[in-house]
């Protein structure tokens, strides 16, 4: 199938993938030639057990340093729109690979030595900030879609002028259902303003569907009246209910909507901040390596 | 199949104005979209919305679920008749009576105009408090505080190592703030131990400064040396030859002994080991201990460090072993020993054995067979064999009683001159007539009367007959009754006593550098690796060689059904002679002495 979007995973038939591939085999065959596997079949003690301040420790240690000095570089290449140095779907793609490939340098450098240490803690941020970066790849490939989905065609603007229109139809129907179902109906309208804004903080946002929508609230005790209507308001009782219907479920797709987009950038709120982190426990690492030689 | 659309609208005098328009069918797109024939310019109308098919037999009217109100009602698809209201969106469509030619007439209008919509109240997108520069520079700035700053603050501030010391009943002298910088830096530094402190070195293992005296500057040997005073070299410094030899002078201790790997911080690589004894004359050129690799196939025959009881200042002998041995291959303890002879698997003559006229059998009519665990014991340790003694393993049987009625006195073993001195004074003691209960005094023996007052020259007469017997029975043990000869080398002296024993110097231990364990090696026969059955004489030497180890020991690689051994398992590193860093240690060990 030939489509028009290509994904930041697929530039250049996934040039830079095929490049991490090439540098993780490289190090892991570095890996094994220094530090061979036999060495553990002769003896069950080794020492000294293979560690980061081995010239192979060293070398890939600052390739993992480096790459993740560079990798933080994305985040200016991308606002620096008249830089020419290839583009920033290339830079993306390139970040998304070499920062996998990062769990290898960084695991072979560390030879998988773990401890409760601050070096063990810039690798664990640097897996929260892998980890973080996967979850922002998965969302930017997936959401998209279910967005589109979602929308029909439609955006927010449009949706919420019907909302606006079906509330204001409800009510023109509502004026000839008996008092209870008119104050219900204002009130739903009015908390639904007050009460359950779409939008708001990020925790709501996020939140997405909201099922104590004063609306759905209202439509569900009305769906149990009318025992006491005439034929003629039971007609309109179920117009009303058909006309509240549409406002729940416009709202809960503007809600969807929101939360895609919340979704999308929300991990950039891990990500960005504990790359920062990391860089400092990582300056923290090297220094204090070097100062207790 | 035309269709007329009036489009009603209401002019700036709210007046209504209709504006007729006729479209040709049979299909008709309603939408948003320009190109829609039914055009319904309005954003809450979708591009496409419905479409309306014309036909002989009517107008029907189709649309995605949910898009339509037909009279009230939500449907999708409805077949148009006169008088039909038709919601879409903000929009009514009614249905005419259709003029002449016409298929269809519909009136629009615009019934919820876009600007009635009420509020932007009730959508929000509100951005989060923090940014994510400003949240970038919280966990920036705080990781460097927490991992960096504050662990080394006390060096960043400047404070000295140690705190100063509190004075008695005045508290320590110490502003607050150096207080409070030193307990929490103390609480943050181990976050940066990047692994386990060795066992030794763990009761110190939290002053950082014991052994990283200086910051961005390697651990040196010093450091080490400070309390490893009596750490020997490998070889004499002096001795290392080339650069490869110069490499290996100037490695670092930590260059081998890495802390922070875990309990243990002493390498056992054979490859370091190989890295130099593969050609070990490339590094000292004087070196003669042979190439070795791995213990399989790269071992050299052992060397044995023999003395000579005859030089016994001379330095120790080592002599590479060959097979057949060599003619320097000899032990030279000036002791004679017969190990077949003793060894006889028909028994061994034994004084206790009563029953047998031979002597061999005992009460029981069991044969007196010597094992070698009869005299070589494994000594206190477990490494080496405890030496043979006379009174513990040969008096038994080789008896040193010198007087053929008298069983229960036996010379001393050790020294002619104390022997010559116990027969003079055990013979004189008998000739003035004090006979001890146990002993029945030889009848060629003249005897004084007991009690009886001597003079003078008679106790010169006594004392004479006394060192004539002595002088005689010295002469049977020494010479005539082959008492001392039958195990020592003995000459005639000019001396008081008059025979001299050989001096005897027996091997201890034969390869001093190996770090063998006889109690080890206990369910293995002794024979195994000694072959010493057939031997007559003390001067054959056998220790196994290589080749019998390496029946049960191969090299650092693993093989089933033999022993993995690497250069560690026999050999230590830190082995020579003199100290490691002889000038350093030197310097730093009270008096400047070793």
């Amino acid at each position: 199938m030939n489509r028009h979007h290509h994904s930041v995973l697929e530039f250049k038939q996934g040039r830079y993938f095929k490049v991490a591939v090439f540098l993780c085999i490289l190090a892991i065959l570095s890996y094994g030639w220094y530090e061979p596997l036999t060495k553990y079949l002769n003896f069950p003690f080794v020492y000294p057990k293979p560690y980061g301040g081995t010239w192979l420790g060293y070398t890939l240690g600052t390739i993992a340093a480096l790459l993740i000095v560079w990798l933080m570089f994305l985040g200016i290449r991308k606002r620096s729109y008249s830089s020419s140095i290839g583009s920033v779907q290339g830079w993306t793609s390139a970040h998304v690979y070499l920062g996998t490939s990062l769990i290898v340098f960084a695991s072979l450098h560390c030879a998988f030595e773990f401890g409760w240490n601050i070096h063990t803690l810039a690798y664990a941020l640097m897996m929260i900030v892998i980890g973080s970066g996967f979850f922002g790849v998965f969302v930017y490939l997936r959401y998209p879609e279910h967005m589109t989905a979602n929308l029909a065609g439609e955006t927010l603007e449009t949706m919420l002028l019907k909302v606006a229109d079906l509330e204001r139809k409800c009510k023109k129907l509502a004026l000839d259902l008996p008092d209870e179902v008119n104050t219900l109906l204002l009130t739903a309208i009015d908390d639904s303003a007050k009460r359950s804004a779409l939008g708001g903080s990020l925790r709501r946002q996020l939140k997405g569907v909201d099922q104590k929508h004063p609306m759905r609230i209202a439509r569900d005790r009305l769906l149990k009246m009318g025992s006491n209507f005439t034929v003629n308001q039971v007609m309109m009782q179920e117009q009303l209910i058909a006309e509240m219907t549409r406002i729940i479920t416009l709202t809960d797709r503007v809600r969807l909507d929101l939360r895609f987009r919340a979704l999308m950038q929300v991990w950039l709120y891990f990500h960005v901040p504990l790359s920062f982190a990391l860089l400092a426990s990582l300056i923290a690492h090297i220094i204090s390596v070097f100062y207790f030689w | 199949m035309d269709i007329q659309i009036s489009y009603v609208s209401i002019n700036r005098r709210g007046q209504e104005q209709r504006d007729q328009r006729r479209i040709e069918g049979p299909l008709i797109n309603v939408g948003r979209g320009s190109q829609c024939q039914l055009h319904l310019p309005d954003p809450r109308i979708a591009l496409q919305h419905a479409h309306i098919t014309v036909s002989e037999s009517g107008a029907v009217m189709e649309s995605d679920p949910g898009r339509m109100v037909i009279n009230g009602r939500a449907s999708d698809s409805t077949r148009l008749a006169v008088g039909d209201r038709i919601e879409l969106g903000p929009y009514l469509l009614e249905v005419e009576a259709p003029p002449q030619g016409v298929a269809l007439a519909l009136v629009v209008s615009l019934v919820v105009p876009l600007s009635s919509f009420g509020g932007g109240r009730r959508f929000e997108l509100r951005a989060p408090r923090l940014s994510k520069r400003r949240l970038s520079y919280v966990a920036f700035f705080g990781a460097l505080l927490l991992c960096l700053l504050i662990p080394l603050s006390q060096d960043l501030l400047g404070y000295p190592a140690k705190p100063p010391v509190a004075v008695k009943g005045k508290g320590p002298p110490v502003d607050m703030q150096e207080h409070v910088v030193r307990n929490v830096s103390a609480k943050l530094l181990p976050t940066l131990n990047p692994g386990p402190v060795s066992r030794a070195h763990q009761n110190f293992g939290d002053d950082c400064r014991a052994c990283h005296e200086q910051p961005f500057i390697q651990v040196q040997d010093r450091a080490c040396i400070a309390c490893h005073k009596s750490i020997k070299e490998h070889v004499p410094v002096a001795d290392l030859t080339g650069l490869k030899g110069h490499a290996f002078r100037d490695t670092r201790c930590a260059e081998c002994h890495r802390d922070h790997k875990g309990i243990q911080m002493a390498p056992r690589s054979q490859e370091q080991c190989a890295d130099c004894h593969r050609d070990v004359t490339a590094v000292a050129a004087k070196a003669k201990s042979g190439k070795v690799t791995d213990f399989a196939d790269g071992h050299p025959e052992f060397r044995l460090t023999l003395l000579d009881a005859n030089k016994p200042d001379a330095a120790p002998n080592r002599v590479r072993m060959t097979t057949p041995p060599s003619k320097e291959m000899v032990e030279r303890s000036n002791l004679k020993f017969d190990h077949k002879l003793h060894m006889d698997p028909a028994g061994v003559r034994d004084p206790n054995g009563r029953m047998d006229p031979a002597g061999m059998r005992d009460a029981q009519g069991r044969p007196t067979v010597l094992k070698c665990s009869t005299c070589h014991q494994i000594a206190e340790g477990g490494r080496l064999i405890a030496p043979i003694s006379m009174e513990k393993n040969c008096q038994s049987c080789h008896s040193l009683a010198f007087e053929p009625k008298i069983t229960s006195r036996q010379v001393v073993h050790g020294d002619e001159a104390q022997i010559a001195t116990m027969l003079r004074e055990f013979y004189a003691r008998l000739v003035l007539g004090d006979v001890p209960p146990d002993v029945s005094p030889p009848l060629d023996l003249p005897r004084m009367r007991p009690g009886a007052e001597l003079a003078f020259p008679e106790r010169l007469q006594a004392m004479q007959i006394a060192d004539q017997k002595a002088n005689m029975v010295l002469r049977e043990l020494f010479d005539t009754r082959k008492v001392c000869v039958t195990c020592h080398e003995v000459s005639k002296t000019t001396g008081s006593v008059g025979w001299r024993v050989a001096p005897v110097r027996i091997a201890k231990i034969w390869m001093p550098q190996a770090l063998f364990s006889h109690a080890k090696h206990k369910s293995e026969d002794c024979t195994k690796c000694h072959d010493i059955t057939k031997s007559t004489s003390s001067s054959t030497i056998a220790m196994p060689s290589v080749k019998v180890c390496q029946e049960c020991h191969t090299g650092a690689s693993f093989i089933v059904g033999k022993v993995t051994s690497d250069c560690g398992m026999c050999h230590k590193f830190h082995a020579g002679r003199d100290y490691w860093h002889a000038e350093l240690q030197a310097q730093m060990l009270p008096g400047g002495k070793k």
